[in-house]
């Protein structure tokens, strides 16, 4: 099974965050990047699955810039991954997500795959544009958000659960299909160090930039971020001084009703 | 010109033992510090990843890392806790006598083992007798047939009472002093071997450290370790390899240091404004940060020497006894700058000096490490 | 952008999705005042007609409702082109799309069908002079909020649940029956059971405006009623930190936090939850927090707006009882 999994270089979630002078983005000065959250759930799946069905094979696919999108493909190589292609857009080019899934799609159809695999959203704009956007690029049908993803090898069909308000919903389709993952389904493995030595190595394949282009067309980033803020900071709690839990409990509800106003 | 850039692949090594430190490592270490609990779970986490034998070359199965390399990782892991790092790097430190003084035949029967699953070995040089005195060793090694018999006790040996390996210095003639003592692989199963119970530390406390008796043991003559007469000699190569990530282990102590009090003044006020504002902090932290850097750079020269093939001995223990040194005053100006929260336990930073303390004192005391310098310094004169 | 919108009804339990009415609310303010565009409704379901009815409902100006047995089960790529190619027949310059699973799935599938600008988790509009409308929406799992400016002449906006009220009941407009050329068209996948959460005799986490999570502070599994029974007294969703989820106490669908699920209530209860950054992240954008637990240095006092420092197995249970006596049940 030829297996596409979808990454996105994200500024290290456990960074402080701030706004840039402007207050248009956050300031990414000195920023770590990594491979994180969905995507991360997402590389793992794709491994596990590579690991279930024999002569399966796990590419890692990237949009955006150096050296971050390298960095995170060798990331990815070093979990496991059996290849790396990049598509590295011109400076210049402002890259929103729909322009993103165009150009991954055109990236994507250049050798077949039976699965993509994408993070349900990215860590930082939490878009979740992509993994639809590139489904339809590509003409295949795509499922959302996923979790429990198996290959049924004697029916030739995925089985997996989206999730969905209230519960679970089970469903099979035949490859190839593009899968937008759930986070926390599964718990992903940390590269070993002789990975992460032989991923330094590995070569990264880079699609020529005019094949994107010319699937780009004249589109341009869509969608502009005007401003950029954190929401108000919260100045800690308001303790609730109390003799008996019945006393504690009144002022509680009391302070809900009254100041808060948030009571159900 | 000297370029003191990292590669990628060094970054990428860095990385992820600095993840393996934050997620594994950190939230683990107050609280192993505080109970005194050897956290295997965590150690085998470690090996899984491959940070255990970091000096074993890859045909065995190891890691393969430069000492230089193995140094970046050190400092990293340190930065969480400086006793489990101790106990991680401690194979390294037991292997080497293998790696340097073994036959292809002994390298290829003892060490895959270590590096296929999970063990832990010991190197046991220092006796209740003396330390720094590793001439005057009292444990026998008596020929008995095509073998030996070796009998004495070892003391502060590091993962001693969880070790399945030792490799243990003996003597086979004491009037001979240096020149007698042999170095020996012995099995912890080899009848004899009793491990004594775990020392209750002032720092370290979540490395374990313990008595290792060794009663009549009978060790086959394919488990000695290079020729009789020679284990002194390759007891000091083994530490002068090793001797480098020591210091890089104490630099991260002072990393983590002056980390934890650099924030602490932004965050805490007196008289009015946060006390990073005031000059006194102000070059406490630039002492500090002096020190740190300092430190880092001796080392990183001290293994970038070694890996070119040099011995290295002079800077290696410039190395070390500078960077445990420093790791001991950054420690301490943390815990002043941290104030009375600094003298709590519930605060990172005691603990820090406590660790900090056993880096002036193990692989080779301070003292040692100066007359080693004096000595290395004054043949150049000579 | 001006002229006319689109907003996509999903059908659930034969009933109009609570999302679908709250997209009404950005459609009409996307359109400008009464008379400057229409808003048209769009269902696709075996039976459309009860939902299409509610839709008509809320202020929409026409409902077009689709019968065909395969829209019961949510295929975004057969929705998707449906739905272009009605926004492109009615020359409409916006759809909008609930903040359902369903509604986050279609919107970038739509988007690139009908090559359109798209946005998702929007949970305020601000006008941005002649250009409409900026979105306004949380980012990097509600830690900040970024303003986006969608360019070009079709745009297709997903709401964030719960952040604009569904509109009142009102006149029915008129619903139109459609039917889609050509007939049925091929499912690309199979429904084969559904299987309830557990969790799910109260509201979902994600639609709750009232959320309950209780944290290692429980010590045990079976402690853990005394969370869902306060959830239950003030009518909302059970919700766990991820020290609860990895020992098994309650599966991992109930996980609030960064390896979890993201909720912003009106009302956050954490009891026995210390409040690791993994976990606040997760819920620091609700709106209002109270935290119950015994160490008074927890974290989740910083985020929180109320603190109460005790042995949550006395505060919790008087806390219910209160809860029960106000709300009268």
């Amino acid at each position: 099974m030829e297996i596409l999994v979808l990454v996105k270089a994200v500024p290290d979630p456990e960074a402080r965050l701030r706004p840039n002078a402007a207050g248009t983005a956050p300031d990414l000065d000195g920023v770590k990047w990594v491979l994180a959250g969905y995507d991360e759930s997402a590389v793992e799946q794709a491994l596990l699955l590579r690991e279930a069905v024999p002569d399966s094979h796990v590419r890692a696919l990237a949009v955006g810039p150096a050296p971050r999108t390298e960095e995170v493909l060798r990331a990815a190589l070093a979990l496991g991954c059996d290849g790396a292609t990049w598509v590295e857009p011109p400076a210049d080019l402002a890259i929103d997500p729909l322009l993103a899934a165009r150009a991954l799609a055109a990236a994507g159809r250049r050798s077949p795959f039976q699965l993509v695999l994408v993070g349900k959203q990215a860590m930082d704009d939490e878009a979740g544009l992509v993994g639809p956007a590139v489904a339809e690029h590509l003409a295949v049908p795509d499922f959302g958000p996923v979790v429990d993803l198996r290959w049924d090898a004697a029916g030739g069909r995925f089985r997996f659960a989206r999730a969905v308000e209230g519960g679970l919903e089970r469903l099979e389709a035949p490859p190839p299909i593009v899968v937008a993952l759930q986070q926390a389904w599964n718990d992903p493995r940390t590269a070993k160090l002789q990975n992460v030595l032989r991923s330094r190595r590995a070569p990264i394949e880079k699609v020529p930039w005019p094949e994107v282009a010319a699937a780009l067309g004249d589109r341009r980033a869509r969608s502009v971020r005007t401003a950029f803020r954190l929401p108000p900071p919260r100045s800690g709690a308001k303790m609730i001084e109390y003799s008996t839990p019945e006393e504690a409990a009144q002022k509680l509800v009391r302070a809900l009703r009254e100041e808060a106003r948030t009571f159900p | 010109m000297v370029d003191f850039a990292l590669t990628d692949e060094q970054r990428s090594l860095q990385e992820l033992a600095r993840k393996f430190a934050r997620t594994e490592m950190l939230p683990q270490a107050a609280a192993c510090d505080k109970a005194g609990r050897f956290p295997e779970e965590i150690y085998r986490k470690g090996f899984e990843l491959g940070l255990m034998n970091l000096n074993v070359p890859t045909e065995y199965g190891g890691s393969g890392l430069s000492v230089f390399d193995q140094c970046l990782i050190v400092e990293e892991l340190a930065r969480a806790c400086g006793g489990m790092t101790t106990s991680i790097i401690a194979n390294c430190l037991a292997l080497e006598p293998i790696l340097l003084g073994g036959t292809e035949e002994q390298r290829r029967r003892l060490l895959p083992p270590f590096c296929a699953s999970y063990h832990l070995a010991s190197f046991c040089l220092t006796e209740p007798g003396g330390g720094s005195d590793a001439g005057g060793l009292q444990t026998r090694a008596t020929k008995d047939g095509d073998g030996y018999v070796v009998d004495g006790e070892k003391c502060f040996i590091t993962n001693g009472p969880h070790a399945s390996l030792y490799t243990v210095f003996a003597t086979v003639d004491p009037t001979l002093r240096h020149r007698g003592i042999t170095a020996f692989a012995i099995p912890r199963d080899s009848e004899g071997v009793v491990p004594g119970k775990d020392e209750e530390k002032m720092g370290h406390r979540a490395s374990s450290t313990g008595t290792i008796r060794f009663e009549k043991v009978r060790v086959p003559a394919d488990q000695r370790l290079g020729p009789e007469g020679e284990g002194f000699g390759l007891a000091m190569r083994t530490l002068d390899h090793t001797r480098t990530p020591i210091g890089a282990l104490a630099t991260g102590i002072a990393q983590a240091a002056i980390d934890y009090a650099a924030a602490y003044a932004l965050k805490r006020h007196s008289f009015g404004k946060p006390i990073a504002e005031h000059q006194a902090i102000q070059l406490k932290l630039a002492n500090m940060a002096q020190s740190i850097e300092a430190a880092r750079l001796l080392t990183w020269r001290a293994a970038s020497l070694i890996d070119g093939g040099q011995r290295g001995t002079l800077e290696s223990s410039i190395a070390k006894c500078f960077a445990s040194d420093a790791a001991m005053r950054v420690a301490d100006e943390a815990v002043q700058i941290f104030g009375g929260y600094g003298y709590m336990r519930d605060y990172p930073v005691e603990k820090l000096l406590r660790d900090a303390k056993l880096t002036q004192i193990y692989e080779g005391a301070n003292e040692i490490q100066r007359l080693v310098i004096a000595r290395e310094l004054l043949t150049r004169y000579a | 952008m001006s002229g006319g919108a689109l907003v996509l009804g999903e059908v659930r339990g034969g009933r109009l999705a609570r999302a679908s009415a709250e997209a009404v609310t950005v459609a009409r303010r996307l359109v400008g005042p009464a008379g400057s565009g229409t808003v048209t409704g769009l269902v696709l379901a075996g039976a459309p007609a009860a939902a299409a009815s509610e839709l008509a409902r809320t202020g929409v100006d026409r409902v077009l409702a689709v019968s065909d047995p395969t829209f019961d089960a949510f295929h975004a790529s057969r929705t998707a082109a449906v739905a272009a190619a009605v926004a492109t027949e009615r020359s409409a310059a916006h759809v909008v799309v609930g903040g359902t699973a369903a509604g986050r799935e279609l919107v970038g599938r739509l988007a690139a069908r009908w090559d359109a600008a798209a946005v998702t988790g929007v949970v305020d509009l601000v006008p941005d002079g002649d250009r409409g409308f900026r979105a306004v929406r949380t980012v990097f799992s509600g830690r900040a909020f970024e303003e986006v400016r969608l360019e070009g002449p079709r745009a297709v906006w997903g709401t964030h649940p719960l952040a604009f009220a569904a509109p009142p009941p009102g006149p029915e407009a008129p619903v139109e029956a459609r039917a889609i050329s050509g007939g049925p068209s091929p499912v690309p996948g199979t429904a084969v059971g559904f299987e309830a959460a557990s969790n799910a005799s109260g509201p979902d986490l994600a639609e709750a405006t009232v959320v309950v999570s209780g944290g290692r502070g429980l010590r045990a599994p079976e402690n853990f009623h005394l969370v869902e029974e306060l959830a239950g007294a003030l009518g909302g969703a059970v919700g766990a930190s991820r020290a609860v989820t990895d020992a098994g106490w309650r599966p991992t669908s109930y996980q609030v936090g960064q390896t979890g699920r993201t909720v912003t209530p009106q009302l956050y209860v954490a009891v026995g939850i210390s409040g690791a950054i993994q976990h606040l992240v997760g819920m620091v954008g609700s709106r209002t927090i109270v935290a119950i637990n015994s160490d008074p240095n927890a974290p989740i006092f910083k985020v929180a707006d109320y603190g109460v420092v005790g042995d949550l197995f006395q505060i919790v249970p008087a806390l219910t009882a209160e809860v029960r006596k106000v709300r009268g049940a």
